[in-house]
């Protein structure tokens, strides 16, 4: 059984402007043991998606719709305090930038044992060996649990975000832009270790990024979001080497490959839609290099093109190999 | 527009413009806020009333023109107090001293502040310390005995309150000055202004002074609510003018003659609703205000 | 730099500033027009054996240099003059005595329950933000702020001592009675503590409440506040444990800037209550042109203030893990 499965997701922000058609329908599972990228730029919806399935959103945040659910059981149908039994014991989050997102004045040890305490029967001696195993297992001196986050560099409190997001042996863990904030070199350690803990937990996880390099070397499977919605879902593998959405194959063709030969940077022009009026039919079309009429009248459904590997586009088959054709340009 | 030339007198229309534009859209702001428009009538109200008070007020206040103690009546009022002198006319008058006081002393005292918290916040080094520690002594000076100090000295005047209440009320601004300098110094646009060669003066009143005025202005506003409150305790504890009238010198009168055992409403209500109205009426424009040009309360809406 | 760095280079900025005070003290007194030493001895009540007594202990004979180092030396032994009304009492005696106690017991049980109070309601309307309740409590806050401590004071009077009598009406005790035994007497005191201790509490509360509301509803925009949800915690460990440890901080530091108000405040309720504490014994030295007792309160009272400053930023350093290791 997978341990998450999301369908027909939807999720509204209400502003004094409009509402916010934040995330438009998006559906995708995840095995167990299996990592699952989901890539898009800022604003396109990833970290709402990840509120919502965290129950974490903003008092102007609604879930409009859909399912999540989790180990079996459908999230959205539960209470407030259903969920908070539910928050960090079956699926935690690691935050962006640590920075703020550990409290100044409690030290680590306090703010992870908290945590443990609070969802399970156990002596708080017992609780403190833990967060000293966590440290381990991220590779920090367990001696350092009685210290404080200001104590800690940039990347050392991401793994502290770590351990913490790994105290109750969660089902699910969701990185959301878990590197993104710290620089390259720290970057690759933590990305190695995310790796590690990957393959020795057989952790589930949901990555969230903008940046493709990682999804491509961390994620089982991936989903591409766009201004809300999916556009690409399919396993890694096959995502990088015959993109089927010209979304997709933009995207990738903006990241310039180290061994290629030297070319200009391909960037997508224009600039995402605005949610509270998004653009009818295909919400990329406007930016899109392939848009024909049907495109602005009618919103493309998921074509399998190849089995396991989606697009939502009405020229998939039309355009797959020129897509792979113009990102070996 | 394009081929606009930018002489000095050309871009200070545009800055004048964008000024008035900017007020315009805060003075929109500004009107959504009930809050805001009531504190804003009351000060008007007030206002008015100092400014028309010979008048409006139906007697000299300072003139005996009744029995002493005298109930509300025909005649007066507001009754009369311990000697006979009008009640109503020494609280028309009052608005007076109180607006004056209010006005000019937290003008003076944000005026204060300000020079202290820029300087010493741009310059740091050895002048940040000494005026820091200058600040650290204003601070602990209470008023009160400065004021009978100063009394002593120079005798009693609404003046000496005002320089009372600005020295010893200034370094609330200074502090919270210098620490915007502190942090609007390491900007970007800053930098580049040094880089330039821009005059530390330079600097201070044209990049930094500009940021920081609507934290200013607000800090005033407080600071006159401030003021008013600080009046009328000096008057109370009989450090004002005897010879003018003022809203605290009533209550003085009243509590020196026992009103409060003998139960003369008349003698203790009204001076205090006016105090009250008041600063009321300053504090709830200041708190629009505050809601309106602290971005973090902005942000928080969400 | 470690804590007991922290607290010593704290306590040095303090003395400097305790003796700015002193030197101003000296100057401010000593610039009276006229004879310049009527400050201490000119006043016509003083006799004259007194106060050639009083011109020679504190050299006001000798130039004005000199006289600022026997100032100094005279403080240091703690003599500070003698009374112009009470003849012959040493001023420090009337200071630190039985009015010193009340002074102090009115404005520690004032502040403390104001701040109490102003904590928890602060945290409760800021978690309520929008609701009823927080907007009566902010419209009782700024009405209580924008009244006048000493008409707050009156009004307490005139309606629970006058029309209703809840409250005595003056002083500190019921005025020749006597107790039978000591718990007799703290009753009695405590009753008439009652309406001075609301008068200056209610004062207070308005800045607390506010203030805590708002630095609450910063703390909840912050990151931290968000992995506090994300966890699972529940409410109470939310708002107690993470929020209110965090705004705890600027409040603590804002009590010790808040003594001088105190101060202020105290005088006010003293002189309507007719509570025999130091600040009323300011109101009646100025009707009474008391200098030397002036002088000597106001030194006691700019000590008073370094103390309590030293005090809170010091706690507020014990708190707050990231100050320990910071450099000023």
């Amino acid at each position: 059984m997978p341990v998450l499965e999301i369908h027909d997701l939807v999720t509204n922000y209400v502003t004094p402007q409009g509402n916010v058609d934040a995330v438009s329908r998006i559906s995708f599972t995840v095995e167990e043991g299996q990592t699952f990228g989901l890539a898009g730029e800022s604003g396109c919806g990833k970290t709402t998606a990840a509120m919502s399935i965290m129950g974490l959103l903003p008092s102007n945040g609604r879930v409009m719709g859909g399912q999540i659910i989790l180990d079996g059981e459908d999230l959205l149908k539960k209470d407030e305090k259903e969920l908070r039994k539910i928050r960090w014991k079956k699926m935690s989050i690691v935050f962006q930038g640590a920075m703020n997102a550990l409290n100044p004045v409690l030290n680590v040890g306090e703010q992870i044992s908290e945590v443990i305490l609070e969802k399970e029967e156990i002596t708080r001696n017992d609780a403190m060996d833990r967060v000293r195993e966590l440290f381990d297992l991220v590779e920090i001196e367990p001696s350092r649990i009685v210290d404080y986050p200001h104590e800690f560099s940039g990347g050392m409190r991401q793994r502290v975000m770590i351990a913490m997001a790994l105290a109750c042996h969660p089902k699910l863990v969701i990185a959301d832009e878990p590197i993104t904030a710290l620089d390259v070199i720290v970057q690759n350690q933590i990305l190695d270790l995310m790796k590690d803990l990957q393959g020795k937990l057989n952790l589930s996880q949901i990555l969230i990024t903008h940046d493709l390099s990682v999804i491509a070397e961390t994620c089982d499977k991936v989903g591409i979001m766009y201004a809300g919605k999916l556009v690409e879902y399919a396993e890694a593998g096959p995502v990088f080497k015959t993109p089927l959405h010209p979304y997709t194959s933009a995207l990738i063709g903006a990241y310039p490959s180290i061994v290629g030969e030297k070319k200009t940077l391909n960037f997508i022009p224009g600039s995402p839609p605005n949610l509270i009026n998004p653009p009818t039919g295909c919400r990329f079309h406007p930016r899109c290099p392939y848009a024909k009429d049907v495109c602005s009248r009618e919103e493309p459904g998921y074509v399998e093109e190849e089995p396991g590997h989606y697009a939502a586009c009405h020229f998939v088959t039309e355009l797959r190999d020129r897509l792979r054709l113009e990102d070996r340009r | 527009m394009a081929q606009e030339s930018l002489t000095k007198g050309s871009l200070r229309r545009e800055r004048f413009s964008t000024s008035v534009r900017r007020f315009r859209g805060f003075w929109a702001l500004y009107r959504q806020s009930r809050i805001g428009m009531f504190g804003l009538f009351l000060v008007l109200s007030f206002v008015a009333v100092a400014l028309a008070a010979p008048w409006v007020a139906p007697y000299d206040p300072r003139a005996l023109v009744g029995k002493p103690f005298e109930r509300p009546g025909e005649d007066h009022v507001l009754g009369t107090d311990q000697v006979g002198r009008d009640i109503y006319s020494q609280l028309i008058w009052g608005s007076r001293v109180s607006l004056m006081v209010g006005l000019f002393a937290s003008a003076f005292s944000v005026a204060i502040g300000t020079a202290i918290g820029l300087v010493s916040g741009y310059l740091r080094g050895p002048i940040d310390t000494v005026m820091m520690r200058i600040t650290d002594l204003f601070i602990t000076l209470p008023n009160i005995p400065l004021m009978l100090i100063l009394a002593a000295i120079i005798g009693r005047s609404v003046w000496n309150i005002i320089l009372v209440i600005a020295v010893t009320g200034w370094t609330g601004t200074a502090r919270m000055v210098r620490a915007q300098t502190l942090s609007i110094k390491e900007r970007p646009y800053v930098e580049a202004a040094r880089s330039v060669g821009a005059r530390d003066s330079q600097i201070m009143f044209r990049h930094i002074l500009p940021n920081i005025i609507p934290l200013i202005f607000a800090n005033a506003i407080v600071g006159i609510v401030n003021a008013i409150l600080a009046e009328s305790g000096l008057s109370f504890l009989g450090l004002g003018d005897p010879t003018k009238p003022s809203w605290g010198l009533i209550l003085r009168h009243a509590n020196e003659v026992g009103a409060m055992a003998t139960g003369r409403l008349w003698f203790i209500i009204p001076p205090g609703i006016c105090i009250m109205l008041i600063a009321i009426g300053f504090a709830f424009s200041s708190y629009s205000l505050d809601q309106i040009l602290n971005p973090r309360l902005r942000e928080r809406r969400g | 730099m470690g804590f007991k760095e922290y607290v010593g280079k704290r306590t040095l900025h303090g003395v400097v500033t305790i003796f700015l005070a002193v030197t101003l003290n000296f100057i401010l007194f000593r610039i009276m027009p006229g004879d310049p030493t009527r400050a201490v001895s000119g006043d016509p009540r003083v006799d004259t054996a007194t106060r050639l007594a009083l011109i020679a202990k504190f050299g006001l004979d000798r130039p004005l240099f000199e006289q600022y180092f026997i100032y100094l030396y005279n403080l240091l032994r703690g003599e500070l003059g003698i009374s112009f009304v009470q003849i012959g009492r040493p001023v420090i005696d009337i200071i630190l005595g039985r009015k010193m106690v009340n002074t102090i017991i009115l404005m520690g049980s004032s502040m403390f329950i104001a701040f109490i109070l102003g904590i928890v309601v602060g945290v409760f309307a800021a978690w309520r933000r929008g609701t009823r309740i927080d907007i009566s409590f902010i419209v009782i806050s700024l009405a209580t702020y924008s009244m006048p401590v000493f008409w707050f004071g009156m009004l307490l009077l005139l309606f629970f001592s006058y029309y209703i009598n809840i409250f005595p009406i003056a002083g500190t005790i019921t005025p020749g009675l006597v107790h039978p035994n000591f718990l007799a007497y703290a009753k009695d005191y405590l009753h008439h503590l009652m309406a001075p201790m609301i008068t200056l509490g209610v004062s207070f509360f308005g800045g607390y409440f506010l203030f805590m509301r708002d630095t609450i509803l910063d703390v909840f925009t912050e990151d931290y506040m968000l992995t506090a949800r994300a966890k699972g915690l529940s409410d109470r460990k939310i708002l107690f444990k993470h929020a209110m440890r965090n705004a705890l901080l600027p409040m603590v530091s804002l009590m010790g800037v808040h003594v001088t108000f105190l101060i202020s405040g105290a005088t006010m309720t003293e002189t309507v209550f007719s509570w025999d504490g130091l600040g009323r014994l300011i109101y009646d030295s100025v009707r009474n042109n008391d200098y030397p007792v002036l002088q000597g309160i106001f030194l006691f009272m700019a000590v008073l203030v370094v103390v309590a400053s030293i005090l809170s930023d010091v706690v507020n350093a014990f708190l707050d893990p990231r100050i320990k290791e910071a450099v000023d």
